[in-house]
């Protein structure tokens, strides 16, 4: 009998919690635990954590959305709502996250939008919901505002903190009870720092999600695949300041040359197989939340999922 | 557990002949520390030398090389489980299957299609690897043919012969057996006469087994048979049964802790029910041979690239030979851009100057492989270099102007090239995807 394989792991991922159900004050119909694995993605004998879960992305003003979306879904594109329920109902989605594109316009400043915005999605769906802010540092502190309050008992997932502008989402998330996406370029040191920063202004390790950025495959992702297995296996190995759960959103992949140029019929093919292939990595290098914006990608990336936590069924398999 | 070098070098024969291609013994008892010789090598070594040396000298995984020519590919010898603790040194081979009940033309355009197709991502050409020809017929005779059928069109195409029929194998080998065919599989039932097989021909063999003990078991038998060339068909029947098995056979190897699961790990997507997902998570999770159907185009690319991006060494970026490029046919008034000799930053750019249509030049200075912005903080990319490789390249024969297009995030940098160069500095936009609409807007002025 081979050897029992043994990592010497000494801590599990910390645990967050997305989406608050009526019992817990929200009005989300399922909230999620994530985290908690106690060895790499993949290799317990017995499962005792949930597979990733699969991510939606939406967004309020398409103009800055890809057209290969736009294209395959349609009208409901130009209705967040719509878009919302959609994601929910028919793709399949496991978590719905909604960029507020509309804050890139240039000169933006009717931030009193933005609330019934984030309120009409949280009506649309009774799927948890990551919600992306603006990136601009000007607007930023009354739009996390607005989106914190609107989300108020939700337990959202807000987005995103880098070192250089992470106050004012920490500020909403800590008023309104959400937690947040904290990222940094592809470096588990940066990673490290910018969770130690949040955590000197009062943010609980439980209400942090890791996002190590992604670069599109064949256009850095190889770096990011990487940083992620660093930053599980030392938080694995026991350091606190990485144990959180991880985020993978390949946000480039429908905007690279391969998928651009695929050629008259074969776009989405193209695009649905690149967020498959980069999903998939993602999660055996540790990604917990898996963001998509092609739906086709939803059924075989779930599928696969499946299988891979599936346990093993044959005997003398450590 | 390893043995100092010179622990191993008490027990060579000090003969210093050089056969084992060494100049000394010493140098060969160095090299075998470090995993990177085959013991064999040495023609002269006592018993006590080998049973000693054995197991701990050879590498924790063995290279096991298949099919013969230009398009051999080679497998294993892999030290970490972690592609950033050093590399991945041998990325799998991806085989297309047939089977011998397709149509002759069907099996002949898969065929041409493994031979032919490439594609290029930052400049290198990427490809699939061979031909897997799987018996479902039932007939030794009908997988003979079908063999036959990839042969006659001389591709020259690392074989993988599927099945479990050792009279059909037989037949088969008379087509591809002097090629280094991969035979598949050696299995409790059948594996004395698949090592007479592979024995016979000289190739590589696929033991295969739901269990580890079995596959351990089944290594000894050919082991000992005199086959030294195995390959692990871990016979997984989920996803999660691969990513276990195959991380405890890379851990158990590389670690030495079970030598004889010390070899490349088999896949064959093609009976996962899902094989695009499973030849994506093959290449992810140490796959050496991964047999699929032919993959659609979406998929192929996809897997080519992850591949790529899984064997790149995390230390040594892929780099280009810094030098003047042409985008289209520029003249003496075109403009000049320069950037770094990372290849994906020189391909970004490259790609979106082309769909710009501006012919132009790219003056590539040598960074080491670094981007733009880690050049930048790492003071790689400095005036001097700019100024020195305008002078080396000759670019002052190639432009009448003298005006440089500099990176956005090369910005700070911008004054002191001015000084150094006297050439007068544009600062281009920061993403690449910008350049179009900056050379069209800015560069007309
Ligand atoms: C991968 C990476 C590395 C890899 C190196 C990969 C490589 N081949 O360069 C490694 C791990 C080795 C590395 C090391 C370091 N890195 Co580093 N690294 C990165 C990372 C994550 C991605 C870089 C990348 O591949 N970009 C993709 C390429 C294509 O981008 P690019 O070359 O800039 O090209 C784009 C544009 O510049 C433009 N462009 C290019 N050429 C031209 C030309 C013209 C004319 C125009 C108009 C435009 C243009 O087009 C491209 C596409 O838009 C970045 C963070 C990030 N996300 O950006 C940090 C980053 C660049 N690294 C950083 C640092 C500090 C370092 C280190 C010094 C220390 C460290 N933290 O590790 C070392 C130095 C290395 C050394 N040898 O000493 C910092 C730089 C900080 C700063 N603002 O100056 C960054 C930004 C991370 C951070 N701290 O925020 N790094
Ligand atoms: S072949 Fe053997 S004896 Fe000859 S130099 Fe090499 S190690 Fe020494």
């Amino acid at each position: 009998m081979p050897p029992e394989l043994n990592f010497g792991w000494t801590t599990p991922i910390g645990e967050v919690v997305l989406g608050a159900t009526n019992a817990d004050g929200g009005t989300r119909r399922v909230s999620y635990r994530i985290g908690g694995g106690t060895t790499l993605p993949f290799l317990e004998g017995q499962p005792s954590t949930p597979a990733p879960l699969i991510a939606f992305e939406i967004c309020d003003n398409p103009s800055f959305w890809s057209p290969i979306v736009k294209e395959y879904c349609g009208d409901v594109t130009s209705n967040v709502n719509e878009w919302a329920k959609k994601a929910d109902a028919d793709y399949g989605a496991d978590l719905v996250r909604l960029h507020l594109t509309s804050t890139k316009q240039r000169n933006f400043s009717d931030v009193a939008s933005l609330g019934p915005v984030v309120e009409g999605v949280l009506l649309a769906t009774s799927l948890p919901v990551i919600i992306e802010g603006s990136n601009e540092p000007k607007i930023d502190s009354e739009v996390y505002q607005k989106c914190g309050e609107a989300g108020q008992g939700e337990r959202l997932l807000l987005g995103t903190a880098e070192a250089g502008k992470y106050r004012s989402i920490a500020a909403a998330a800590l008023a309104y009870n959400h937690s947040i996406i904290a990222q940094s370029p592809i470096d588990i040191n940066l990673a490290k720092q910018l969770n130690i920063l949040l955590k000197e202004i009062g943010v609980q390790r439980d209400h942090i999600v890791i996002d190590p950025y992604t670069g599109a495959l064949g256009y850095g992702f190889e770096y990011s695949y990487s940083a992620m297995e660093r930053i599980r296996f030392s938080a694995l190995k026991g350091d606190s300041d990485l144990a959180m759960p991880m985020i993978c959103s390949a946000a480039d992949t429908l905007t690279i040359k391969e998928v651009r140029e695929a050629g008259a019929g074969l776009q989405d093919e193209t695009a649905i197989q690149w967020e498959l292939f980069t999903c998939l990595a993602a999660a055996t290098a540790g990604a917990e939340i898996l963001c998509v914006r092609h739906p086709g990608t939803i059924a075989p990336l779930r599928k696969a999922l499946a299988g891979m936590k599936q346990p093993a069924h044959s005997a003398g398999v450590p | 557990m390893a043995l100092k070098a010179l622990d191993i070098y008490k027990l060579l024969p000090k003969k210093n002949c050089k056969e084992c291609g060494d100049p000394t013994c010493l140098t060969f008892a160095m090299k075998l520390a470090g995993g990177k010789a085959d013991l064999d090598l040495c023609p002269y070594l006592s018993d006590e030398a080998k049973s000693v040396l054995g197991a701990t000298t050879r590498p924790p995984i063995r290279l096991v090389k298949i099919g013969v020519g230009t398009r051999n590919f080679k497998v294993g010898e892999e030290t970490v489980l972690y592609r950033h603790e050093k590399t991945f040194y041998h990325p799998p081979g991806i085989v297309f299957r047939v089977t011998d009940t397709m149509q002759a033309d069907e099996i002949v355009a898969v065929t041409r299609r493994v031979r032919d197709e490439t594609l290029t991502r930052v400049g290198a050409d990427l490809r699939f690897n061979g031909i897997a020809i799987e018996n479902v017929s039932g007939s030794a005779e009908t997988f003979a043919r079908a063999v036959e059928t990839v042969e006659k069109v001389e591709a020259h195409l690392p074989p993988v012969l599927i099945s479990k029929d050792t009279a059909a194998l037989k037949a088969a080998l008379v087509y591809c057996g002097t090629y280094r065919p991969l035979l598949h599989a050696a299995t409790q039932e059948n594996v004395k006469e698949m090592c007479a097989l592979a024995k016979q021909h000289g190739c590589p063999l696929v033991v295969r087994s739901g269990s580890l003990d079995g596959l351990v078991n089944l290594v000894k038998t050919c082991t000992a048979d005199g086959v030294p060339d195995l390959v692990l068909d871990l016979a997984p029947g989920t996803f999660g049964d691969f990513i276990r098995r195959s991380t405890a056979v890379r851990q158990l190897a590389i670690t030495r802790a079970v030598p004889d699961l010390g070899y490349p790990v088999y896949l064959n997507a093609a009976e996962t029910g899902q094989q695009d997902a499973a030849v994506a998570l093959g290449i992810v999770k140490y796959g050496s041979v991964i047999v699929t159907d032919p993959l659609p185009v979406g998929s192929a690319k996809a897997a080519l690239t992850l591949r790529q991006n899984i064997y790149t060494d995390p230390q040594k970026p892929i780099q280009m030979n810094p030098g003047i490029y042409r985008v289209g046919s520029p003249d003496k008034d075109s403009p000049v851009l320069m950037t770094v000799n990372f290849s994906l930053t020189f391909f970004t750019l490259q790609g979106y100057l082309e769909s710009a249509r501006v012919p132009c030049f790219m003056l590539i200075v040598d960074t080491e492989g670094l981007s733009v912005l880690t050049a930048v903080a790492a003071g790689k990319l400095s005036e001097m270099l700019v100024r020195d490789s305008i002078k080396k390249f000759g670019l002052e024969n190639e432009v009448s102007h003298r005006k440089l297009i500099i990176p956005g995030y090369a910005s700070p940098l911008s004054g002191r090239i001015e000084d150094a160069t006297g050439w007068k500095v544009l600062v281009g936009p920061r993403d690449a995807a910008e350049i179009g609409e900056y050379l069209h807007e800015e560069w007309k002025k």
